[in-house]
């Protein structure tokens, strides 16, 4: 009966009512799609980096004296349960002669299928069969084409392909660089593997295999440093969070607005109904029961509008994701509902919030005064 | 049933001080139906309210039924108006929002009755006082007098042994009044309801078994 009472109370100012509605609509459509957003925007960059999230990057601890990884722990690091492909790469930086012009060069050692499996070929093929793979900046920067020679060290090696642009990637970068075969690479340079990567089998392995690489390698004396790509989608989606609780932070303003105007709505309706509020007070209502009709009419605003924001966030949303990410694939997350429902819920306890005070103080007002107020 | 004891009103405000009621001294029987008559201004209104619970005295005391209200905290004083007091006043004050019959459940409501128990009474009410067939209508939507006698209805909700009527009929017209001066005097006699009534009208004051007169606060005895 108090929230039929509520309900008319709210009717009887309908224009008033339905705006303050639009207020908390809008606010908590503001929080709830800008949430679905941020959310839609995190999961789409870690997608970029999911294909590397289970690499593991193992380099020797320079800082111990080590400046290379031992053939003895790529053996032990290939038997790991956890290690799906190990790929040792050794590396040097070597003068290339190109058409009579020469240059310091990062030269890598890398087996054939490496290098097949990590990059593709932009032109031509990936063999290393006495022949050379180039990176795409490089083959630019030195204008190379497949079929061509260059002489590294004392050794020829045929341009068998091109790389792909890869621009940056998180383990290494073969943009500048030149790949041939191990074998080859022993040839023209002394330097042993300086790193080596690790794709372990599955994503929540990552600890067990670092823990076994610590106790196996490391156990006498710390050989190798263990970076795993995985820290950063961690600090990616540490940052993307921060940014998108800030950004629901500044739509929390616009929710905080409807709150002032449920606020003023509520103490003007106050003034209004003093009289009535008098006479329900004469004949045999309580101060509390007061404060309860005029908070169920907050908590209906706040529901109202709320309900309708959440729906509409939806659209707020998939608005959004079509224009900045142009697709709305994810859209359909777990975390939509959880921002629907966060928006919903800081709607409703605004509304409330706001009704407090105006509830307040027409429960306070004393039946006589009340009732003679015309 | 009623009693006041040198009941004391000074209004202060910021430029002057009003005494309403000048030590007031009197005792009303249960059942019985009593005229408070004065001029505008004398402080009647004034007299009702204390009796009514809804203001308190700056001194003296009222005493409802054997209690002594100044005794009682905001609580059991809104108790004992929903139970034991019906109010009518000259202006109805009727809930806008809500229908006749709703109006009348209301004091049910604040006693927290059953939905089906206050609706059964709350139509027996407005049949007692003749307006069944408006049951349905808003506030609006009645003339004075049947406005008047939802008022009645709602102030016998919760069955109570006092009945305060301020200038009941002050704003209806002579056959309305009449009407309406006749359901509450039924009430005093056939139910046993104590009637408490204010006026500055002397024709009403032939309803009454007792007239007290009273002029600038104090009982004036001729
Ligand atoms: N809240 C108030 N503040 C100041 N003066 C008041 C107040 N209420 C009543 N009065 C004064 O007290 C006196 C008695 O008022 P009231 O009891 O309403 O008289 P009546 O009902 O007999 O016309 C009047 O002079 C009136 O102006
Ligand atoms: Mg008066």
């Amino acid at each position: 009966m108090y929230l039929e009472l509520a309900k008319r109370n709210l009717q009887r100012t309908k224009v008033r009512s339905i705006l303050a509605v639009v207020g908390i609509v809008i606010g908590v459509m503001a929080i709830a799609s800008i949430g679905i957003f941020g959310e839609s925007l995190k999961t789409s960059v870690l997608e970029n980096f999911k294909e590397i999230a289970n690499e593991v990057i193992i380099t020797p601890a320079y800082s111990n004296g080590y400046s290379k990884i031992d053939e003895s722990d790529i053996n032990k690091l290939e038997k790991m349960v956890y290690a799906e492909s190990v790929i040792p790469i050794k590396s040097d930086r070597l003068i290339v002669e190109y058409k009579k012009k020469r240059s310091y060069t990062t030269i890598y050692g890398m087996d054939e299928e490496d290098v097949d499996k990590l990059f593709d070929a932009d032109d031509g093929s990936i063999k290393l069969k006495g022949s050379c793979v180039v990176g795409y900046r490089l083959a630019e920067d030195k204008d190379l084409r497949v079929g061509y020679k260059i002489k590294i060290g004392n050794d020829k090696f045929r341009i068998s392909g091109i790389l792909k642009k890869e621009g940056r990637r998180f383990d290494i970068n073969p943009d500048f660089v030149i790949f041939v075969s191990p074998k080859d690479f022993e040839k023209i340079s002394d330097e042993g593997c300086s790193m080596v990567i690790v794709k372990v089998n599955e994503l929540e392995n990552v600890e067990a295999f670092k823990n076994a690489v610590e106790k196996s390698i490391n156990g006498r004396k710390e050989k190798v440093n263990i970076f795993e790509l995985q820290l950063i989608t961690e600090r990616i989606d540490e940052a993307f969070s921060q940014i998108n609780t800030f950004l629901m932070a500044i739509a929390a303003i616009s929710l905080l607005v409807a709150g002032v105007s449920i606020l003023n709505i509520m103490l003007m309706s106050t003034i209004e109904r003093t009289k009535e509020i008098g006479v329900m007070r004469a004949i045999g209502a309580y101060r509390q029961t007061i404060l309860k009709i005029f908070l169920l009419e907050a908590l209906i605003l706040g529901v109202i509008g709320s309900t309708i924001g959440g729906v509409l966030s939806i659209l707020g949303g998939y608005a959004i994701d079509m224009i900045m990410l142009h697709n709305a694939k994810y859209l359909f997350m777990p975390s939509t509902a959880f921002y629907i429902a966060e928006g919903f819920f800081v709607g409703v306890v605004t509304a409330v919030l706001s009704g407090i005070y105006p509830a307040w103080k027409a429960s306070k007002l004393e039946p006589i005064e009340a009732l003679r107020y015309e | 049933m009623i009693q006041l004891i040198d009941v004391k009103k000074i209004y202060k405000t910021e430029f002057y001080e009003v005494y309403a009621l000048n030590g007031i001294t009197m005792e009303i029987k249960k059942g019985e139906f009593v005229a408070i008559m004065g001029p505008s201004g004398s402080g009647k209104s004034t007299l009702l309210n204390m009796i009514g619970c809804l203001d308190k005295p700056t001194s003296g005391e009222v005493i409802i039924n054997g209690v002594e209200t100044s005794k009682l905290n905001d609580k059991q004083l809104t108790e004992l108006r929903r139970d034991a007091i019906g109010f009518i006043f000259q202006q109805y004050n009727l809930i806008p929002t809500l229908t006749a019959l709703e109006n009348v459940e209301l004091p049910m409501i604040f006693k927290g009755m059953s939905k089906q128990e206050r609706e059964r009474r709350a139509k027996e009410l407005l049949k007692l006082v003749g307006i069944e067939e408006v049951a349905n209508r808003r506030p609006l939507e009645l003339s004075g007098g049947q406005q008047q006698r939802v008022a009645i209805a709602r102030a016998l909700a919760n069955n109570p042994p006092i009945l305060l009527c301020d200038e009941p009929t002050g704003n209806l017209d002579t056959k309305s009044g009449e009407a309406v001066m006749q359901i509450i005097k039924e009430l005093n006699e056939k139910e046993g309801v104590t009637v408490v009534l204010v006026t500055h009208d002397p024709s009403l004051s032939e309803y009454a078994e007792r007239t007290v007169r009273i002029r600038d606060g104090v009982v004036d005895v001729p």
